[in-house]
């Protein structure tokens, strides 16, 4: 009986438009989780795919020392493809000329991720046995030889190498590059006991391989090991997936919490519209049992329609997504069943859990309700209803997002919000006693209205407020995000660097670009030096600590140091003056925290095996994505002058500028070009699928405020009809009602902005600070335009609603 | 005219008795205030037989609905007792209750209370879904036939004048046939004639089912048309002798219906006698 009188209920209420709220914020959410969780996915896909082509696999391991032969055993045990590389510098000598060069000695198989390129163009093959390749320079400063020696052994040259795909981004590399065979390498005999190798290992399997690996090997690494994957920060790309990743899963997250508000609006009205069908059913006689299964049913199906109008609203969202990105990315198809159920798993928990306190207090109305109209039965604790929202909202954000960070910084922004809304609610409330109704002129009408429905309003400003607050949030972040990519890569940004510049060839460079019009950047110079006592306390190594011995971690290579005269662009001042005095130093604010540096310290450092005492004037924030020359310690000109330097600078070569490279190469020998236009494009690519997502998650988020701020603005339309028909009894004019209620909503609205900016700056604080790595500023004009413009949405949507009730007749209204 | 047979049973029976539909002893209903305890009815004592008709008058704020409340199961007295069709309500729980009222009672509303989203049909067919009557669909069919809606079948509420949609209310009243039927001002949302219309059809359909009949309400004539007229006043409740006495015409020539269920209730009236033990209250 209850199934057929559920079913008979859902398809009348339906086809009325009753239910239309409750289904849209149900396929709202489903929708935006499973269609944006899809989209989201195939995004990652492809931006790891390509980001792994940067480590050239899946995951890496370094070591100064060889791996443990059980480790790799496991790696092959679990179905992972392994390469071994090792790495290290020696001399390769052409007769009487000698150089010293980065060895890579790698395995079969190399890259497993991404190809070399040669000069020639991309390859799949490796350098034969006897055989290494090498880039360009070598052969300037070899003299173009076609064999050379690398310890005991004899090698002949064969291709010249463009670009490794791990070759990373270090501009520093000093020593050219040289491939060869791992099994050459003995050969050499250069690998002795105690000679510095690094040793690589790259996997590539699938997540689940992958993830099984990391969870047993990582913990068996030694504090020298490393584990890195394709956003450890080894890539210049890495920082802007990771933001990026972060914030398709934030956007979702709040277009979650968005559709989770609607469905407790549209759930709360849902319930109040059966109250009277409740009490009649009762009165008829209907159990507790009956009534609560023909509810239950009811709202499954409401629950069901909204699933499936989600489910198949999320496939075409991600259908009609791929269709705008290029091949190579749509060509990823990640598994439809985590989208899917993530939909199914929101639909169902949000549904349930926002509508368990209207459906508890829905089941509680008496029967004599038929008789008394004022009567709501027991009125179960509203903090149930909060606890419930608050859980849910949890429970779907930590599911959806696995970040803990993320999904506290949503529930410390909802309680900030709740406590902001409670205290003006109460305030409301103490100041509404004694108000009565004044129906002089619209104002005075619309404040004594706020004032006298303070509970109401409270309720309704939770709505308008989290709308907003959510769509501030998303408006700023991706804003910031565009912003500060855009800084990254500007339309012109460099393709080529060139290092190694000689004193003596500055002048002939600089007339050599300027003739061919060629705009470089500025020329830094560069000398390298160690840290090596901080306020002279001695910085031990890596080893040394592993080892046992107390005191200050130091950095453990070589440091590339400058002088400069201003602050480099790209670089942010934190703290301090920058370089004012002749024995001042400028530190990279990551460096400093990871060193425990502060403003003041004295650095010791050696170059040339000499010793130079600077003392730390400034702390700058360095923007490490911009493919420009950055510097974690920059000195002056006088405390440097001393010592000797080469100096490096980029510059912008079109395509069809290429052949000036040649003229370069043969014009100046001994400079490094180094070849990052791959990676610019790359960046680049990555960057607008990104923000074409970041744009498509904005009007998600729109839509669902939108949905918010209707249900919100309906929900308050019942509360008024009563009282809107008193007053049109008593002769009050159309345009006074219409008034009032306009300036109501208008100064919920209002409120609502206003609360929604303070909370808005808080979240923000909070996801810039631990989430994003962005820089926090206050938005002063939103707390101008939010109000204004809340108070405008709010009040539109209240008298485009209004109008409706007002062509009603008064006999209608009082009957409704 | 038939009111002229009614007569009041306001002398005493057996103190529990099976011969009653509705049998009530010392009732009492206050509720808590900010003032403190308000007493809403206070030692209300009544007996209405089985196919009975009782209209209960009084001003507004006098108890009327209260008392309809209790005698209806929907809510619980302070103190007293209450038999419905024999059964002693205080040892019902909530689901009992509702049980009872499944079973034994139906309600005709001032707001008519239909549920605004379903048709004609499927409002009438409620009560005898939760009944589990078979052939709901059918019936209501047949009632709202009886009503004179056949051809009103798949409206919904909004689309029926308010005279309609209390028709549409008495055929969901009388589908399962109760023991008892409680009208709380049936006509006092309808205009003059609509109102005259629905009562001959509510009168109508309560003699043809042999319905105990409780109808609260202001108005003077359709409260004539019951067996008993009972006042209501600040909490007592009182029955004036020979109520229907000075009753005037009942209104309109549409009472032939009424006339002719006359005599039926003439008998019902006749045979016995109500409980006095508590007479005082009676007055």
């Amino acid at each position: 009986m209850e199934l057929s009188l559920a079913w008979r209920l859902f398809k009348r209420e339906l086809r009325q438009g009753q239910l239309l709220l409750i289904i849209l914020a149900i396929t709202l959410a489903v929708l935006s989780v499973s269609g944006l969780a899809r989209v989201s996915e195939r995004l990652q896909l492809a931006i790891q795919g390509q980001a792994s082509q940067f480590i050239a696999a899946d995951r890496l391991i370094y070591s100064p020392a060889k791996l443990a032969p059980e480790l790799l055993a496991r790696a092959d045990a679990l179905g992972l493809k392994t390469v071994s590389n090792q790495q290290f510098n020696s001399m390769v000598y052409s007769g009487d000329k000698f150089q010293l060069v980065t060895v890579r000695a790698v395995q079969v198989g190399y890259p497993l991720k991404g190809q070399i390129e040669l000069a020639s163009g991309p390859t799949r093959a490796l350098p034969a046995a006897g055989e290494i390749w090498f880039e360009t320079r070598l052969g300037g400063l070899l003299g173009q030889p076609e064999t050379l020696e690398l310890g005991n052994s004899e090698f002949r040259l064969g291709a010249e190498i463009r670009r490794l795909p791990d070759a990373g981004f270090n501009p520093f590399a000093s020593a050219p590059v040289i491939l060869m065979r791992i099994e050459d390498v003995a050969k050499t005999g250069i690998i002795q006991p105690g000679s510095r190798v690094s040793y690589l290992y790259q996997f590539v399997g699938t997540e689940v391989q992958l993830k099984a690996f990391e969870q047993e090997v990582k913990p068996r690494l030694t504090t020298s090991q490393e584990w890195r994957d394709v956003q450890s920060g080894e890539s210049p790309i890495a920082a802007a997936v990771k933001r990026a990743e972060s914030f398709l899963l934030l956007a979702s997250l709040l277009g979650i919490a968005l559709a989770c508000a609607a469905i407790g609006i549209a759930a709360q009205r849902y319930c109040q519209r059966h109250y009277d069908v409740v009490a009649m059913l009762k009165t008829f006689g209907a159990s507790a049992k009956q009534i609560r299964r023909l509810f239950g049913m009811h709202l499954l199906m409401v629950t069901l329609a909204g699933l499936g109008l989600g489910l198949l609203g999320g496939y075409l969202l991600d259908l009609g997504i791929t269709a705008f990105l290029p091949e190579d990315i749509a060509a990823y198809s990640p598994p439809l069943l985590r989208p899917v159920l993530l939909g199914l798993g929101t639909g169902l928990i949000s549904a349930f859990m926002f509508s368990a306190y209207p459906l508890l207090r829905l089941l509680a109305i008496p029967p004599l309700r038929v008789l008394q109209h004022n009567l709501e039965g027991v009125n179960v604790g509203m903090w149930l209803h909060l606890l419930l929202s608050l859980l849910a909202m949890a429970l779907l954000g930590y599911l959806y997002s696995g970040s803990l960070t993320l999904t506290l910084t949503v529930v410390a922004s909802v309680l900030l919000l709740a406590a902001l809304l409670s205290l003006l609610g109460f305030g409301m409330i103490r100041l509404g006693h004694s108000v009565g109704m004044k129906t002089t002129n619209p104002l005075q009408l619309a404040l004594a209205g706020l004032r006298r429905r303070a509970r109401q309003n409270a309720l309704q400003l939770v709505g308008f407020s989290s709308a907003l607050v959510l769509l501030l949030t998303i408006l700023s972040l991706r804003q910031d995000l565009l912003d500060e990519w855009q800084k990254q890569l500007p339309a012109n940004a460099p393709n080529y660097f060139l290092v190694n510049i000689a004193p003596d060839d500055e002048q002939p460079l600089a007339a050599f670009m300027a003739e061919k019009q060629i705009a470089t950047t500025d020329i830094y110079p560069v000398i390298r030096g160690r840290l090596s006592r901080i306020n002279g306390e001695d910085l031990l190594s890596r080893e040394q600590l592993d080892a046992g011995e107390q005191g200050r971690l130091g950095i453990g290579r070589e440091l590339n140091l400058t002088w400069r005269e201003q602050l480099p662009p790209n670089n942010e001042l934190l703290q301090g003056e920058f370089n004012r005095n002749a024995f001042d130093v400028s530190v990279e604010s990551g460096v400093a925290e990871r060193l425990g540096i502060v403003m003041g310290d004295k650095l010791t450092y050696s170059i040339d095996n000499r010793e130079l005492v600077v003392t730390v004037s400034s702390i700058r924030n360095v923007h490490w994505e911009t493919l420009q020359p950055n510097f974690f310690m920059i000195f002056t000109h006088e405390a440097l002058a001393q010592f000797a330097y080469t100096s490096m600078a980029s510059f912008r070569l079109e395509e069809a500028q290429r052949p000036v490279l040649i003229d370069l190469i043969q014009q100046f020998p001994t400079l490094s070009i180094i070849d990052v236009g791959t990676m610019v494009e790359q960046l680049r690519l990555i960057i607008a699928q990104v923000s074409l997502a970041l744009s498509l998650v904005l009007a998600l988020v729109v839509l669902a405020s939108a949905l918010v701020l209707f249900a919100q603005t309906e929900a308050g339309m019942a509360t008024r009809q009563r009282e809107l028909a008193v007053l049109r009894t008593f002769g009050a004019s159309g345009w006074l009602l219409r008034s009032a209620t306009g300036i109501e909503f208008a100064l919920l609205g209002s409120i609502a902005g206003l609360l929604a900016v303070v909370v808005t700056e808080f979240s923000l604080y909070l996801l810039k600070t631990q989430v994003f790595e962005l820089n926090v500023y206050p938005h002063w004009p939103w707390w101008g335009i939010a109000p204004v413009c809340g108070g405008l949405l709010v009040a539109l949507l209240g008298v485009w609603r209004c109008r409706a009730l007002l062509s009603l007749s008064c006999s209608e209204l009082l009957k409704g | 005219m038939s009111s002229e047979s009614m007569s009041c049973d306001s002398q005493s029976s057996e103190s529990v008795p099976r011969e009653s539909a509705i049998n009530v002893v010392n009732l009492k209903k206050s509720v808590i205030t900010q003032e403190g305890e308000l007493t809403i009815l206070d030692g209300i004592n009544l007996h209405v037989k089985p196919g009975q008709s009782v209209a209960i008058l009084g001003p507004s704020g006098s108890g009327k609905s209260t008392l309809l409340g209790l005698l209806a199961a929907l809510d619980t007295p302070s103190s007293g007792e209450i038999w419905l069709d024999g059964v002693a309500l205080s040892d019902l729980n909530e689901e009992q209750k509702a049980s009872l009222r499944k079973q034994k009672v139906s309600f005709i509303f001032q707001s008519f209370m239909l549920v605004d989203t379903l048709t004609a049909l499927e409002n009438v067919m409620l009560p005898a879904e939760l009944a589990g009557v078979r052939q709901a669909r059918e019936k209501a069919q047949q009632m709202l036939e009886r009503v004179g809606l056949s051809h009103r079948l798949t409206h919904l509420p909004k689309q029926l004048s308010g005279g309609e949609q209390q028709r549409v209310a008495i055929a969901r009243a009388f589908i399962c046939e109760p023991k008892v039927l409680f009208a709380d001002e049936p006509t006092g949302n309808l205009d003059a004639a609509n109102g005259h219309k629905i009562a001959d059809m509510l009168f109508a359909l309560n003699q043809e089912s042999d319905t105990t009949l409780v109808l609260v309400t202001h108005d003077m004539q359709l409260a004539r048309r019951c067996q008993r007229q009972l006042l209501m006043e600040s909490g007592h409740l009182s029955e004036p002798e020979h109520s229907n006495a000075q009753a005037p015409e009942a209104g309109s020539q549409d009472c032939s219906e009424t006339e002719r269920a006359g005599p039926k209730a003439v008998t019902a009236a006749d045979d016995g006698a109500m409980p006095t033990r508590e007479s005082g209250t009676w007055n």
